[in-house]
């Protein structure tokens, strides 16, 4: 965030204690901060100042301990060991991430290191904070690395190690293949960027052989998908059990508007609401150690399922069961049956004022920034002395949220256009758009088992696009994103980067619940990239004969790449959240 | 394992306890200077009598001949020591010198200070140091050889992993440290990387050890520095010396922020040495690439490079805030003490007693925070330490790792040092070791030694 930006000359050096120093937040080395973490050193004053802790006594919250290493320490670490010059476009990430492992931390910082790790054997957050996303205003979620250790070795040499791994696979990460497509699509060269990196302590508690938090969030101040009586302004939050990779990663979660947190999200069914909800979590491992694998982001991170969650008695305050006898839900784990991760307890019954937190967290925030705002959290739930409940919310991230303000109308009647190649009244974005290809998904050939074969034909086109400098239009069905093959097309933003808009539709084989953008909401926002939803069978839709008539560039067994003789016209009017896609020609006078 | 008693030509030694650590430190020797310093502390440190008597002299010695069959088919006698000080700490951790010059009390004042230098950054290890009274320049390799094997075949049954281990020094290398350890191996049987350090790396020897003495130094100086609220990017230093502690020292020193602005090296073909100056800040590199394989700086090149040639000592005169002598002893002396600049606010000491006694007191007087020679160049014995460890467990640590330990235990213990030294308003020498004696005098005293 711009207005928080800030030098790491600002902040006290780090003292070699991490848990009872004079400072929580400190830094090594004297460089820049990069976004997130100057992000958080802006936010925590705030927070402390601003915050309304009167009004929840039982509720505490904070950015958690961290010590921050500075970019020059990633500048001194790739001059020292030539990291630059042995890196080449055809370098696969994992080259990079072996080549970085034998290369050796500049000595300023090891010392700091070995004593932080001496005196912490609770799991650790090794996260990345560019500079660049502090530079450019742009959001980098999901590019670059984070790693988690569980950091629980009886010997300091081992947890050192481990610490030391994490550190240079996130400072690898700066060079992966999708950071530096992502880079390239900002105009910015791999060089300007720097990593600062992020030691932080992990919120949670440990349940035999897994650590997480009770409940990770992602809150966002404006919404551009509200459903029933919600309005855009009122914002959006998505909850998860678990670690925050579920939601990171476009996995299941419960979204709600934090002006209604009663109204469950729009489900047809209880089928279908079991079905869309959480069923598995990720955690750090506590236990066995894996095989070792420094270049794999989740090397000490586990999934486990609700029965594993309800054992650690973790889902008190999260989860539902339903009755099937009596064909309903009920807030509580009092009775048997399926459970249902809706987060009543706390939503509905207000057993601790969560979104009443989330709802205050998100005003300072805003106001920290003068912008909208994104917010992570991660949250424990303990008891009092006297068995009142307690709520411990750890601050993760702040981001301000990039929005068009171009005023671009879209009318109900545009919608009903007979002229349109795709409608929608449910997008992402704001502004206009001119592009002359499509890249589509065959509907006739798309199944839910070749959805990785699908992710990899279209990634093959967006390179040609990309390299000739061509925007498109992407249309594909499922979650777009999405982590579990059967949900949707598991591409990262990488595979699909130089689409100008993006459409995510519905087959009768595969109707589930859309991402609505939110594994790719930042990229999205940040680029300008549009987002359509279409469901099939809806009122409005895709105009699949136009598109199969048009001339046929590129056909693999999945998809097809066409290009009108015209250009097509990309209209989206952010406030209506109505959408559609027109040959040039046929849009004027319709702005 | 029968030594002989060679005298000659090693020198007598004073054994008197009434030693006055008094200025006319020019006659006596580097022996009586030891005892001398060991004397005071023991003094402040009020310890009695019979622990006093302990820790003046050596526990062993061991002097002896090595017979070489020379390679024009003569035989020659070397004179071979090894004193080992005091291990109440742990096993005798200490260099062999080659040196025509060599002497009982050299080798026996240099054993102390191991001693003391172990003790003072508090790794488990006690002092020794051992000798031979020869000019490697003079001699085939064939025939330093011989001098490590016999040097060993000597001492065999009183030195090893777990009583007192060797390692390089003067005129002695990684070479000489795998013959010594080949012989060894030979006597006792099996692979007992742990028996030497210096070894190189590959064979035995530690990743880091290269750096460790240099960033070491700069370990303490970054402390003293944070204390005295000092930063590295707003101070300069002239640095005597050009050989490894000094180069990894300015390395790291330029790598905190600081600005090196002069340079003394030796001049092999003046036979005197040259302070190399850039008000400007010199650069490393550059000077590296105009420095010969025996580590002198060529006067012609530096000169082209812009560098102003200077007389050898003048980088005592300039207007710096850190000195670091980091070439040979007796370097800052009464005589030209007086030439430091005000400005100056730190001496490190990365060579062995580069203060005489007369500029130490001068350097007392002024003020000027001294990080004294034992503290601050105890990196290298401290990763002598990690190379032993790695030997004896025959699993070698990342680069990372070495240096990280080497960091916290180099910054640990210039925190004890400096702690004290505030506290009892003590000289930082002084300090040191008052700590150094204090830990060895327990020790014994847990033995019940003493």
């Amino acid at each position: 965030m711009s207005c928080a930006k800030t030098i790491a000359a600002d902040l006290p050096a780090f003292d070699r204690r991490f848990w009872d120093g004079t400072f929580r937040f400190t830094r090594i080395g004297s460089g820049a901060l990069g976004g997130k973490a100057s992000g958080l050193a802006f936010i925590k004053d705030f927070l402390a100042e601003r915050f309304d802790a009167e009004a929840f006594p039982n509720v505490e919250v904070n950015v958690p301990v961290m010590a921050v290493i500075a970019t020059d320490c990633f500048d001194e670490f790739l001059e020292l060991n030539h990291l630059r010059e042995r890196i080449t476009p055809e370098t696969s990430d994992t080259q990079i991430g072996m080549v970085f492992q034998q290369a050796n931390l500049p000595v300023e910082l090891l010392g700091d290191l070995r004593a932080l790790i001496q005196q912490v054997t609770t799991p650790l957050a090794i996260r990345s904070s560019s500079l660049l996303e502090d530079a450019l205003g742009r959001p980098f979620a999901g590019v670059y690395a984070t790693k988690m250790i569980p950091n629980n070795q009886p010997e300091a040499d081992v947890r050192f190690r481990r610490l030391v791994e994490a550190i240079k696979f996130v400072y690898a990460s700066t060079f992966f293949r999708e950071a530096r497509d992502y880079l390239c699509t900002t105009g910015s060269s791999p060089d300007s960027e720097k990593m600062a990196v992020i030691i932080q302590e992990v919120v949670g508690q440990r349940h035999k052989d897994r650590f997480y938090p009770q409940l990770s969030g992602v809150a966002r101040s404006l919404n551009f998908y509200p459903t029933g009586e919600a309005r855009p302004e009122d914002g959006v939050v998505t909850l998860a059990l678990g670690l925050g990779k579920t939601i990171v990663d476009g996995g299941v979660a419960w979204t709600y508007s934090p002006s209604h947190p009663k109204a469950p999200p729009p489900f047809g069914s209880v089928d279908e609401l079991l079905g869309g909800t959480q069923t598995d979590f990720w955690a750090v491992n506590m236990g066995k150690p894996p095989a070792y694998d420094p270049v794999n982001e989740v090397e000490y991170m586990v999934q486990a399922d609700l029965a594993a969650a309800e054992n650690d008695e973790t889902l008190e305050l999260l989860a539902s069961t339903y009755d099937p006898e009596r064909d309903r839900v009920i807030a509580s784990l009092g009775v048997r049956g399926p459970r249902l991760l809706n987060f009543a307890p706390l939503l509905v019954r207000e057993e601790l004022p969560l979104n009443a937190v989330i709802e205050n967290l998100l005003r300072v925030a805003e106001e920290a920034a003068a912008a909208r705002v994104e917010m992570e959290f991660a949250i424990t739930f303990d008891r009092n002395h006297d068995q009142s409940l307690r709520m411990r919310v750890g601050f993760l991230q702040v981001r301000p949220m990039v929005v068009s303000d171009e005023q671009v109308e879209v009318t109900i009647e545009d919608l009903m256009r007979p002229d349109a190649l795709v409608a929608s009244n449910k997008t992402i974005g704001n502004g206009i758009a001119e592009v002359e290809d499509v890249v589509f998904v065959r509907p006739e050939r798309f199944s839910v088992t070749d959805t990785q074969v699908i992710a990899r034909e279209l990634e093959r086109i967006n390179n040609t696009l990309r390299e000739e400098g061509r925007p498109y239009l992407l249309i594909g069905f499922g979650r777009w994103g999405s982590s579990h093959p059967s949900l949707g097309i598991p591409v990262d933003w990488s595979q699909i980067s130089g689409a100008k808009a993006i459409v995510e539709a519905t087959l009768p084989q595969i109707n589930v619940e859309l991402s609505q953008g939110s594994h790719f909401f930042h990229n999205l926002s940040s680029f300008r990239t549009s987002y359509f939803m279409v469901r099939h069978g809806g009122q409005f839709g895709i105009n699949w004969q136009w598109l199969n008539e048009q001339p046929l560039l590129a056909e693999t067994d999945f998809v097809r790449h066409v290009r009108t003789a015209k250009p097509l016209m990309i209209k989206v009017d952010g406030r209506t959240m109505r959408g559609i896609v027109v040959l040039s020609d046929n849009t004027q006078g319709s702005k | 394992m029968p030594h002989s008693t060679v005298t000659e030509p090693a020198a007598k030694t004073e054994s008197s306890s009434t030693v006055e650590p008094s200025r006319k430190t020019k006659a006596l020797n580097s022996f009586q200077i030891a005892q001398a310093q060991f004397d005071k502390v023991a003094e402040y440190l009020n310890l009695d009598s019979a622990t006093r008597d302990l820790l003046r002299y050596p526990l062993r010695e061991f002097q002896f001949a090595i017979p070489v069959h020379m390679d024009d088919g003569t035989i020659k006698i070397f004179r071979g020591f090894r004193v080992q000080h005091n291990d109440a700490r742990g096993p005798g951790k200490g260099g062999i010198r080659f040196h025509p010059q060599e002497t009982i009390d050299t080798v026996r004042a240099l054993s102390m200070w191991m001693t003391w230098k172990c003790s003072v950054v508090d790794i488990p290890l006690g002092g020794a140091k051992g000798g031979v009274i020869c000019d490697p320049h003079n001699l085939s390799a064939r025939e330093q050889e011989q001098i490590c094997r016999g040097w060993v075949r000597q001492v065999a049954m009183n030195v090893g992993p777990i009583t007192d281990v060797p390692a390089p020094d003067i005129m002695t290398n990684a070479q000489h440290m795998i013959w010594m350890l080949d012989e060894f191996e030979r006597i006792h049987g099996g692979r007992l990387p742990g028996f030497i350090t210096g070894k190189p790396v590959g064979l035995g020897g530690s990743l880091g050890r290269t750096e460790a003495t240099g960033y070491g130094l700069v370990f303490t100086l970054r402390e003293a520095l944070r204390e005295l609220g000092m930063k590295a990017e707003d101070t300069r230093a002239s640095v005597q010396g050009f050989g490894n502690v000094a180069r990894y020292a300015i390395e790291l020193y330029l790598r905190l922020g600081g600005k090196v602005i002069a340079v003394s090296c030796w001049d092999q073909e003046d036979q005197c040495s040259y302070t190399y100056r850039n008000t400007n800040g010199i650069k490393l590199e550059e000077l590296l690439s105009v420095t010969d394989r025996f580590g002198g700086i060529n006067r012609a090149k530096a000169a082209a490079l812009g560098y102003e040639v200077l007389p050898g000592n003048a980088w005592i005169e300039q207007d710096v805030e850190i000195l670091i002598p980091a070439a040979i002893e007796n370097q800052i002396t009464g005589e030209n003490v007086g030439l430091i600049s005000k400005a100056v606010k730190i001496i490190v000491e990365g060579a062995n007693g580069p203060t005489t006694p007369e500029a130490d007191e001068k350097i007392r007087e002024r003020n000027i925070w001294l990080i004294p020679d034992f503290l601050a160049n105890a990196g290298g014995v401290t990763c002598s330490y990690f190379e032993q460890v790695q030997s004896n467990m025959n699993y070698f640590w990342e680069k990372d790792e070495v240096l990280s330990k080497l960091d916290v235990k180099m910054t640990a213990a210039y925190y004890a040092v400096s702690e004290l030294a505030k506290r009892e308003k003590m000289y930082m020498r002084d300090a040191a070791y008052a700590i150094a004696i204090s830990r060895v005098a327990k020790a014994c005293h847990d033995r019940g030694w003493v």
